[in-house]
C-alpha cells in the first residue's frame, strides 16, 4: 500500500515533467540522430538518401565548421572568465556595507531581464554609431571605431554584450553563496590576523565553491549555445568572422538546405557541450569543501 | 483504497495529457487537409511581403463578405520567410497560398506546387513574367520591380553616365562638389545581390552561363563582364562611402537630404523618399556596366497554390487569386494598396511614382535586362556572396579583382 502511495505521488509530480521532457527533448534528439545519417534537404516530400557516416566524415574537412568551432571555444573561454570575474566582483560589491548596495544590485541585474535579441540591436547601435561618434570627438579613431565591422573586434563585442547581460545573473548566485558563509568564521580569521585578501582567498573562495560550480556550468553551457545575441548583434558577420556553433548549424540547415548534414553538426555540438560541461562539474565538485 | 484512487487519478491525468498532446499534433494536419478547409470554405495565405500584410487582410475580409469563403492571413517576418514556410509545410500546417521567390525555390518545393497553366485568367500574365517550373505555370507574379542607379536629377544628368570612364569622371566631379557620389548599403541584396545581377544578366544566355559556372566549366575571373564589374565595384569602393557603415534607412536618408547623389536601389525605395518629402526630381538610370543601357526588371515574388491540399481547397485558393486579379476591388488593391506595378495585362497601373514610371516604361518597351539572381543557387547571396563582399569592403587593400575571386570561391562553395 505505502509503495503504491509513493508511486502515485511520484507519478503525479514527475509524470507531467517527464512527459514534456520526453516529447520536447528526448524524442527530437532521437529523431535528429536518425536524420543525421541521411542526405536530405529538409522538405518532407523530397527523398531522404541514406549515406551512413558520410555526414560525420565531411565534418572533419569542413573548414567553415572548424573555424566556427574554434571561434565558439574562444568566445566561451573569454566570456566565462569575464562573466564570472565581473559577476563575482558585483556580488562582493553589493554584499558590502555600502549605502548604494541595494540600488546597485537592481541595476546590475537589470540587463538580464532584457531579451538577447533586443539587447543585440541596442548594442549594435552603440557600437556602430555611438562608438564612432566618440572616436570622432576625441580623435582616438584607432580605439573608438565601429568594432562590428572589424573581423578581430567583432568577437569581443559579443563577449562584451554577453558579459553585460549575464554578469547580473551569476551575481545573484554568488550573492546567495556569499550570504551562506557564516560570519563567525570570517570574524575568527580576522582575529587570527588574516588581512582582507587572505580572508577572501582562504575562507570565502573555498566556501564559495558550490556557487562556482553552478555559475561556471551555467555560463559555460550558455556561452556554447549562444544564438540570439549573435544573430542580432553581428549576424555572423563581418565576413563570417563571428559565426558561432549554433548559427553555423542553423545556416547549414536553413541557409544551404542540408538538413541531414546540419543535424550531424548538431549531434557533435551536443557531445562537445555535454562533455565540456560535465567535465567542468566533475572538476569543480571535487574542490567543494564541507563545513 | 483512497490512495489507490489517487494513483489511478494521476495515471488518468497523465494519459489525458498524452491524448491531448497527440490530438494537438494530429489536428494540425487534418484541419488544413480534410477538416474545415475541405469543403472550400476556408483558405490560408502565408506570404512574404510584410508591407502588404494589412492591405491583404482588408482585401481578404472583403472577399469573405462577398463570397462567404473564410480567408486566414498568417503573419510573417519577412527575412526568414522561406525557412518558416519550410517549417510549416513540414509540420503539415502549410498554407493554401504561399509565396515563391523564384524558380529555384519552385524546384525545391516541386512536390508542393500546383500547375495553374489551365486557368483562364493566367493568360493575362505579361510575357515571360509567369513563374515556370518546366512547362508548368506555378506562380502568379506579384508585380514587376526594377532596380538601377537611383539618382538626384539636380546633381546628376543621366546622359553623362554611359560607361566606366564617364561613371568614374562623374563620381570625381561630384566628390569635388562635396557630394558623396554613390552609396550602397549593408543589407545582403543591396550590398552585392542586386549589383551582382549585371554581369550575369549581360551574358548571352544567363541560365546556361550559370549552369556552366556551377559545373566548373567557366569562372567569373575569366569572364570579361565580371572583370569589368570588378572595376566598377572597385571604383564605387574608392569614391563612395563604405557601405558597411550604412544601412538602408541611412542610405536613403542621405540621398533624400541631397548628401548622396546616386544610390543603387529599386523602385520600392520611393516609399521612403515620399516620407522625406524630397524637393528634387529623382530618376532611375541603368548601371553602365559595359555600356549597359537597360534597367534590370523582374518579379519580386509569386503567388503559388499548395498542390498537396484537398481538391476543394485548391479550387478555393485559385478562386481567390483569380478574384484578386480580375475583380475591380481586387485590381484596385493590387495597384493602390499593395503598390505593385501589375504584371498582368488586364490591370492598369494608373498613376505611379517617378521611379516606378521609369521601370514601367522600360518594361513596356522591352528594353530591360532580366533578374539573373532569380536563377542563382538558393541562398547564395546571403550565405556566400555577402561575406565575400563584406571582406572586399572592409579590407582596404582588396581590389575589384579580389572581389571577383572571392565571388568565384563563394560560388564554388555554394554549388559543391
Amino acid at each position: 500500500m505505502t509503495k503504491r502511495k509513493k508511486w502515485g505521488w511520484f507519478l503525479l509530480f514527475t509524470g507531467p515533467l517527464l512527459l514534456i521532457f520526453l516529447t520536447v527533448v528526448i524524442v527530437p534528439f532521437i529523431i535528429g540522430t536518425f536524420y543525421s545519417f541521411f542526405q536530405w534537404d529538409g522538405i518532407s516530400a523530397n527523398p531522404m538518401v541514406f549515406n551512413g557516416l558520410e555526414n560525420y566524415k565531411n565534418l572533419l574537412e569542413d573548414e567553415r565548421f572548424l573555424e566556427s568551432a574554434w571561434l565558439t571555444v574562444k568566445f566561451t573561454v573569454f566570456s566565462v572568465i569575464t562573466i564570472n570575474v565581473v559577476g563575482l566582483s558585483f556580488a562582493l560589491f553589493v554584499t558590502s556595507k555600502l549605502k548604494i548596495a541595494n540600488t546597485a544590485r537592481t541595476m546590475f541585474f537589470m540587463p538580464y531581464l532584457i531579451g538577447g535579441l533586443i539587447l543585440g540591436y541596442i548594442w549594435q547601435f552603440v557600437f556602430s554609431d555611438v562608438l564612432k561618434m566618440v572616436g570622432e570627438w576625441t580623435g582616438w579613431g584607432s580605439i573608438f571605431f565601429n568594432w562590428l565591422n572589424d573581423p578581430e573586434f567583432a568577437l569581443y563585442t559579443l563577449v562584451f554584450v554577453f558579459t553585460w547581460q549575464m554578469a547580473g545573473y551569476v551575481m545573484i548566485i554568488y550573492i546567495t553563496g556569499l550570504q551562506g558563509i557564516p560570519k563567525d568564521i570570517i570574524e575568527a580569521a580576522h582575529i587570527d590576523g588574516a588581512n582582507k585578501w587572505q580572508q577572501l582567498k582562504s575562507i570565502t573562495f573555498p566556501l564559495l565553491m558550490p556557487a562556482f560550480t553552478i555559475s561556471l556550468f551555467l555560463t559555460l553551457s550558455m556561452a556554447f549555445k549562444i544564438y540570439d545575441v549573435n544573430l542580432s548583434l553581428t549576424n555572423g558577420g563581418p565576413a563570417n568572422a563571428t559565426e558561432l556553433f549554433a548559427m553555423n548549424i542553423f545556416n547549414e540547415i536553413f541557409g544551404y538546405g542540408n538538413y541531414g548534414y546540419g543535424q550531424a553538426k548538431a549531434i557533435i555540438f551536443f557531445l562537445i557541450v555535454a562533455g565540456v560541461a560535465l567535465t567542468q562539474v566533475y572538476v569543480t565538485k571535487k574542490r567543494e569543501v564541507e563545513m | 483504497m483512497k490512495v489507490g484512487k489517487k494513483a489511478l487519478f494521476s495515471l488518468v491525468f497523465i494519459s489525458l495529457i498524452m491524448v491531448l498532446a497527440a490530438c494537438g499534433g494530429d489536428s494540425g494536419g487534418e484541419s488544413s487537409g480534410d477538416g474545415e478547409g475541405g469543403n472550400g470554405e476556408k483558405i490560408t495565405i502565408f506570404q512574404s511581403k510584410v508591407e502588404i500584410s494589412d492591405a491583404l487582410e482588408e482585401l481578404a475580409a472583403t472577399y469573405t463578405e462577398e463570397t462567404g469563403v473564410e480567408v486566414e492571413i498568417v503573419g510573417t517576418t519577412g527575412d526568414d520567410y522561406f525557412s518558416q514556410l519550410q517549417i510549416k509545410l513540414n509540420s503539415e500546417q502549410g498554407p493554401s497560398i504561399f509565396t515563391l521567390g523564384n524558380e529555384r525555390e519552385a524546384q525545391r518545393l516541386e512536390s508542393y506546387v500546383h500547375d495553374m497553366s489551365d486557368l483562364e485568367y493566367t493568360q493575362n500574365i505579361a510575357p515571360n513574367m509567369g513563374l515556370m517550373n518546366g512547362e508548368e505555370l506555378v506562380g502568379i507574379p506579384y508585380g514587376i520591380e526594377g532596380f538601377g542607379l537611383v539618382y538626384n536629377k539636380d546633381l546628376v544628368n543621366e546622359e553623362d553616365i554611359t560607361d566606366y570612364e564617364s561613371f568614374v569622371s562623374e563620381m570625381e566631379r561630384l566628390k569635388g562638389e562635396d557630394v558623396n557620389p554613390i552609396s550602397l548599403s549593408q543589407e545582403a541584396f543591396f550590398l552585392i545581390g542586386h549589383p551582382s545581377n549585371y554581369p550575369f544578366a549581360l551574358q548571352d544566355d544567363y541560365r546556361t552561363y550559370i549552369d556552366n559556372l556551377s559545373a566548373g566549366d567557366t569562372s567569373m575571373t575569366e569572364t570579361e563582364e565580371f572583370q569589368k564589374f570588378g572595376e566598377f565595384m572597385g571604383a564605387i569602393k574608392e569614391h563612395g562611402v563604405n557601405p558597411m557603415d550604412v544601412n538602408y534607412d541611412e542610405q536613403m536618408g542621405a540621398f533624400a537630404n541631397g548628401e548622396t547623389a546616386m544610390v543603387h536601389q529599386g523602385n520600392w525605395s520611393y516609399g521612403i523618399l515620399q516620407d522625406y518629402e524630397v524637393d528634387f526630381e529623382v530618376g532611375m538610370m541603368p548601371f553602365p556596366l559595359m555600356g549597359n543601357d537597360k534597367l534590370a526588371v523582374g518579379v519580386g515574388g509569386n503567388w503559388a497554390v499548395n498542390g498537396t491540399k484537398s481538391e476543394e481547397e485548391i479550387a478555393a485558393a485559385n478562386d481567390f487569386l483569380e478574384w484578386m486579379h480580375t475583380s475591380e476591388t481586387g485590381k484596385q488593391y493590387v495597384v493602390e494598396e499593395f503598390g505593385f506595378l501589375p504584371a498582368m495585362t488586364n490591370i492598369d497601373a494608373g498613376e505611379v511614382d517617378p521611379l516606378s514610371q521609369d521601370v514601367l516604361e522600360a518594361s513596356n518597351s522591352g528594353e530591360t535586362i532580366p533578374w539573373a539572381i532569380n536563377y542563382f543557387p538558393a541562398g547564395v547571396i546571403q550565405n556566400d556572396f555577402t561575406p565575400a563582399a563584406q571582406e572586399f569592403f572592409l579590407n582596404e587593400d582588396a581590389t575589384g579583382e579580389d572581389l571577383i575571386e572571392g565571388l568565384d570561391s563563394a560560388w564554388d562553395n555554394a554549388t559543391k
